[in-house]
């Protein structure tokens, strides 16, 4: 009797700790290799990548069904004339909206923080307020699409300064940043390298510019969502 | 009788492990360190049987008490932002070496007897 108790309770152990073991393994496979000091930490980072990875998927789904849609529009109107026209506008005006890949001659503009000296001042760091002051002269100029670090700048979009980074369309870039822009490629590099001009400024200042012309540019499409809330059509 | 049991606690919780949820990835960390504790204790089990003085009620409490009490340490220091699980990390560990080193030191004099007593039989 007492050996079958010492048996049992044993055996009980033994579960509790294999069951233990598995399950631990189990979550850290399942989690991402990242190490932090603190078991918090790991937590945040670890809901993050999981938010990440379920947005991922939900966007591929999207873009999927997008292509279905495209697909079944043209199906549809490719006998009307009139839904064939209106078919061209509504691809124009997404075109305008940034919510398509463009391509086309433009230039390719980047601005880098300059860390050569051993005392790194502010002066020597690019802020949101340069790329901000930057977009706004690009446009100036007559950019027709603009995109910094592959975020494509739409009427939506904000830069704006988290710590040691810049946040666009909410998304964390760093330096260097790499403006492309199409547009009138001369008119577009004469404007924005004269001297006083807001890039002009920044060499000043020490940050690392370089503006060169390209003939084939490809600007990515906004890949967020552009969404009205309170804006209602007038008549 | 007891072999089996330990086989069949280690199978089933295998089993159970694989096809239970995952727990959340924060309180891993309180796992990883009660598995540690628990582990500790299986090797003082271990060592006391050797040498003769187990005690099933010291076993079972020490299993369950040492994993317990090092959640809570755990949490505490989360508390208190020391990482007072290094400390517990640090006992355990240690203790399992220790009791390492004495259950190799009893097989490897077992196993040396047993050569001795064979060598000289033969002679």
């Amino acid at each position: 009797m007492k050996k079958k108790q010492i048996a049992i309770t044993i055996g009980i152990m033994c579960f509790i700790l294999t069951l233990g073991i598995v399950l631990q393994i189990n979550t850290i496979k399942d989690a991402v290799k990242t190490v932090g000091q603190k078991t918090s930490d790991n937590g945040l980072r670890d809901e993050v990548l999981k938010w990440k990875e379920k947005y991922d998927n939900t966007y591929e789904q999207l873009e999927k069904a997008e292509k279905e849609l495209e697909k079944e529009r043209q199906a549809s109107t490719s006998t009307d004339e009139s839904s064939l026209e209106k078919q061209e506008r509504l691809k124009e005006l997404n075109t305008y909206l940034g919510l398509t890949d463009v391509t086309g001659p433009g230039i390719i503009i980047t601005v880098q923080d300059n860390t050569s000296s051993k005392f790194v001042s502010a002066k020597d760091l690019v802020h949101d307020g340069d790329l901000r002051a930057l977009v706004n002269e690009i446009k100036n100029v007559g950019a027709e699409a603009i995109s910094i670090n592959n975020q494509r700048i739409v009427q939506s979009t904000t830069i704006s300064c988290a710590g040691a980074i810049v946040q666009i369309n909410d998304e964390s870039i760093g330096s260097p940043f790499i403006i492309k822009v199409i547009g009138d490629q001369t008119n577009l590099y004469y404007n924005l390298t004269r001297p006083g001009s807001y890039i002009n400024r920044l060499e000043e200042d020490g940050i690392i510019v370089d503006v060169k012309k390209s003939d084939d540019i490809t600007i990515e499409k906004y890949n967020g969502v552009l969404t009205n809330k309170y804006i209602e059509n007038v008549g | 009788m007891i072999f089996i049991a330990i086989l069949i606690g280690c199978v089933v919780g295998i089993i159970a492990g694989m096809y239970a949820p995952i727990i959340p990835y924060s309180l891993s960390g309180y796992l990883a360190i009660s598995i540690v504790a628990a582990l500790d204790s299986v090797f003082g089990g271990i060592t006391s049987v050797l040498k003769g003085n187990f005690d099933l009620k010291i076993f079972v409490s020490g299993f369950f008490g040492n994993a317990i009490l090092s959640i809570l340490l755990t949490y505490l220091g989360e508390k208190l932002n020391v990482d007072i699980y290094l400390a517990a990390i640090v006992v355990f560990v240690g203790r399992m070496f220790t009791n390492l080193a004495i259950i190799r030191r009893y097989y490897i004099d077992k196993w040396t007897n047993k050569k001795q007593k064979i060598e000289e039989e033969n002679k």
